[in-house]
């Protein structure tokens, strides 16, 4: 063998080698390494990490914490709030899915996009948007209790009364959790919608046919047919919204005050307001396994519903005909637009709405420097942080997600695997090579789950996790300005690989291999053939990973200093603090925040190849 | 001269389970194959699916490596190329078209490899568009062509950068029975056409006589049809089960079928 066939075969083994070096690599130093902080935090005594300690370990320090009654109510919290919302949200999602999934009609597109919107908002636009809510509808009310039509019509000792009654104010006290219930299906309400949707509209108009032609009442179609059918897709969907639920931070942090609080926002109040380490370690670790047992979960409702799945989707989808049916389509289009319109456009309002005039003065005051503190961080500040997070964000995400669809394509790759040569002239290696292959393929079945284990995790724990064991050299990262951008990465990447995986796997062989034989060498082939192939996917991964962390707000609460205050912080910090001025530059960022993200959003849907929905 | 030698060519099964590739367990696709052509011959490769046609073109072009035995290309061995020196052409049974490339930019691609200049190229693919009779195709998307448009342009792309080979991987085994008679007649027609163009050209290269250089462009040609191999090519090799049954001119196949599989499969 020739020197420049050795080295070309070592190239073979090493540039799949570098490129899976670089997630696993990501995933050990800021994914394992600090949940294993976590586990330890949390079983061990914090101070007696020594062998001793280890053999003195016992579960009891570990359930200890479970006795507090304060924490159980908590946990029992998190659990009865996420199942509520999630019967809230199916209830309020599956007519709007029936008719998604059955009537095809104009702007149907954009209906469905603008129920989507609510999903990929931020937590903190969510929250600020529910907030004003409230008072919106006091001021409404006020309003028109005032007017002289009411005044007419009631007249004045009746509305007294009204107004005395605390009718309002019982709706004040009680909005927190009202609220949250609203915010929870507002951002969850196309998760049902469109996995259940697109699954509806691909039962085949043949299957009901049949069914009625065997003397099927139309309402026995319903429940014997089609209701079994989309149940996969029911649970799946639901538990979907239950882990999103049963994980809620900024929600349940902004709209819930004091008196309520999730699993995740104890974590953060335990963790970052009473220090008190272990039992945010031992709560984080109990999220952890819940949420990757309700994962696997959904996982295996997820198969099930793929293999119902039928290539030919829209053919089922009819145009609405009967007056019955366009009613249907025309509520079910007002109350999208009411549900998932209305919170936006509230705050946009809000943001624009001073003394009872429209006025950009909150946008203006973001970019002034009122106040002479030098604890205080401007928005501008905030906003240049968050603009270079979500860059570095990008930029990583893109690498690190990259890297991992290309391992997960070579390793599902029997034929080309790392280039496994065998042939006879290198016969003393091929019984290694035997042993790697059969590795291989073994571990390229565990790589696409490994790769999607960060979107199982909270970022609150992340952050949590990476504080407590990536804070001493050579890794100190707790004052470093890659914090932030390195858990976002961590979220945003799995995405990433979702993006650009199916693109990759999308290219048969034989294109490579044309090119290969026209006299491309293989990086050109890469240069040629695969990167503008993939180019549209990692286009929609690289939207995804900036807006992902223009918007996160758990991790960046949990872990950023004050000079990396981000957009979503300072949203925070606003409208936490009293005062006009301070809400209303609350909701202008959160609008232009809510802008930036829509924008993002709006550009991933239009360039996406296929009618593909779903997550 | 001997142009293509193969020598005891066997080629294992590596699309194998985890399970059999830790046991050590493999399949022969190929087994100790010897074929060896002529500058200029039209082979084909005859037989039924799944008997290794497909591997061996493969294997020719290096896109899968041997077990064992050596591959000559015109007195070389070829164990040491990689597939994108070894100047062969190869057309695809899917035909392989990039789909985010126009019909032009499809056929320019071979030529862009060779570092071709930008007039060159132009000059060339116009020639190839002419060729196949897709003269104002060039800037069409490959997902407006209708499947014969499709063929003809993954013909000219591996017709356009002067291939020292050409592999025909079922070139109609995508088309509809119609089409496909329709085709073949065109194909051959094409095919005899750009050999001596290409030829041509060669001619300037190298100092060969006329008559040798215009017969200059081997080519093979793989098929389960027996009619579209005898129609094709002058040397027909018959496969099955991953060994070669015979391998001798249409008129001996024909009249002499080395044994029972042959002619069964030849419908003797």
């Amino acid at each position: 063998m020739s020197l420049k066939n050795i080295i070309l075969e070592r190239d073979k083994y090493l540039i799949p080698l570098i490129v899976g070096f670089i997630p696993f690599l990501f995933l050990m130093l800021f994914y394992f390494y600090p949940l294993a902080g976590i586990f330890i935090r949390s079983f061990f005594d914090q101070n007696n990490f020594t062998l001793q300690g280890i053999l003195s370990f016992n579960l009891l320090n570990f359930l200890k914490i479970f006795k507090s009654s304060r924490i159980l109510s908590i946990i029992w919290f998190t659990f009865w709030q996420a199942s509520l919302s999630t019967i809230l949200t199916l209830i309020v999602a599956l007519p709007c899915s029936y008719v998604m999934g059955t009537f095809e009609f104009k702007g149907k597109k954009l209906i469905m996009t603008l129920a989507t919107l609510p999903f990929v908002l931020p937590t903190i636009v969510v929250a600020a948007s529910f907030q004003i809510i409230p008072s919106l509808i006091q001021d409404m009310a006020l309003l028109l209790l005032n007017s002289q039509v009411v005044n007419l019509l009631l007249g004045d000792i009746l509305k007294n009364s009204l107004l005395d009654n605390q009718f309002l104010n019982v709706f004040k006290n009680e909005y927190p959790i009202v609220m949250i219930f609203f915010a929870h299906v507002f951002y969850n309400f196309s998760v049902v919608l469109r996995i259940t949707s697109s699954f509806w509209s691909s039962f085949s108009k043949d299957m009901k046919e049949a069914a009625s032609i065997l003397g099927a009442s139309s309402f026995q179609i319903f429940f014997k047919v089609t209701l079994p059918l989309l149940r996969p897709a029911i649970f799946a969907s639901a538990m979907l919204v239950f882990i999103f639920c049963f994980s809620s931070f900024g929600v349940v942090l902004i709209l819930g005050g004091p008196s309520f609080s999730t699993i995740e926002v104890e974590i953060y109040r335990q963790a970052a307001h009473l220090f008190n380490l272990p039992v945010a370690s031992t709560l984080s670790l109990s999220q952890i396994l819940f949420t990757f047992g309700m994962m696997l979960l959904y996982t295996r409702m997820q198969k099930k519903i793929a293999m119902f799945t039928p290539e030919s989707e829209k053919f089922s989808l009819k145009k609405p005909c009967s007056a019955i049916e366009k009613l249907l389509v025309s509520l079910s289009i007002l109350f999208i637009l009411l549900l998932c319109g209305l919170p936006m456009v509230a705050l946009l309002l809000k943001s624009i709405y001073y003394k009872g005039t429209l006025s950009l003065i909150f946008y203006r005051e973001l970019f002034l420097n009122s106040s002479g503190s030098i604890f205080y961080v401007s928005p501008v500040v905030a906003i240049s942080n968050s603009l270079i997070f979500a860059s570095i964000t990008l930029i990583m995400a893109l690498i690190v997600g990259g890297c991992a669809a290309i391992l997960i394509k070579q390793c599902s790759y029997k034929d080309q695997n790392l280039g496994i040569n065998i042939n006879s002239r290198i016969n003393r290696k091929l019984t290694i090579k035997k042993y790697i292959s059969s590795l291989q393929i073994l571990f390229g079945k565990m790589l696409e789950p490994i790769f999607m284990l960060p979107l199982s995790t909270s970022a609150v724990t992340l952050g949590f996790g990476m504080i407590i064991t990536l804070d001493k050299p050579p890794l100190n990262l707790r004052t470093s300005l890659f914090l932030i951008p390195i858990i976002h990465t961590l979220v945003a990447f799995p995405f990433v690989v979702r993006a650009v995986l199916p693109a990759l796997k999308s290219i048969p062989l034989s294109l490579k291999e044309a090119a290969s034989i026209m006299g491309a060498s293989p990086f050109r082939v890469w240069l040629h053939i695969e990167l503008p192939i993939i180019a549209r996917a990692l286009s929609i991964g690289a939207v995804f990973a900036f807006t992902v962390s223009l918007g996160e707000f758990g991790a960046a609460l949990f872990a950023a200093r004050p000079e990396f205050t981000t957009m979503p912080i300072t949203i925070y910090k606003l409208l936490g603090q009293p005062g006009i001025m301070n809400y209303g530059q609350a909701m202008a960022m959160s609008s232009i925040l809510m802008l930036v993200t829509s924008i993002g959003f709006i550009f991933i849907e239009s360039i996406r190849q296929f009618g593909h929905e779903g997550f | 001269m001997n142009e293509l030698v193969i020598k005891n060519l066997c080629v294992k099964d590596r699309e194998l389970s985890a399970d059999a590739a830790y046991k050590g367990e493999f399949e022969y696709i190929l087994k100790d194959i010897n074929i060896s052509i002529n500058r200029g011959d039209s082979l084909s490769i005859l037989g039924p699916s799944g008997c290794g046609k497909t591997t061996l073109l493969r294997t020719i072009a290096g896109l899968q490596n041997p077990y064992s035995g050596e591959i000559f290309f015109r007195q070389k061995n070829m164990a040491d190329v990689p597939t994108h020196k070894r100047n062969f052409g190869m057309m695809f049974q899917d035909f392989a078209l990039f789909p985010h490339k126009n019909v032009f930019q499809n056929i320019s691609f071979g030529l862009e490899m060779k570092k071709l200049s930008k007039k060159e190229i132009a000059l060339r693919v116009q020639e190839m568009l002419e060729l196949v009779n897709l003269e104002q195709y060039g800037k069409r998307d490959i997902r407006e062509l209708s499947g014969g448009e499709r063929q003809r342009v993954a013909l000219a792309r591996t017709l356009a950068p002067s291939p020292d080979l050409i592999m025909l991987d079922e070139p109609l085994g995508a088309l509809d029975k119609q089409l496909r008679e329709r085709l073949l007649d065109d194909l051959r027609f094409i095919l005899n056409r750009s050999i001596s163009k290409i030829a041509k050209t060669e001619k300037i290269k190298s100092n060969l006589n006329q008559i040798e250089v215009n017969n200059a462009i081997t080519t093979i040609w793989v098929t389960h049809d027996h009619n579209e191999a005898f129609a094709v090519s002058d040397i027909v090799c018959v496969m099955s089960s991953g060994k070669v049954e015979q391998i001798d001119s249409t008129e001996n196949l024909r009249n002499r079928p080395a044994n029972r599989v042959v002619a069964d499969f030849l419908g003797l």
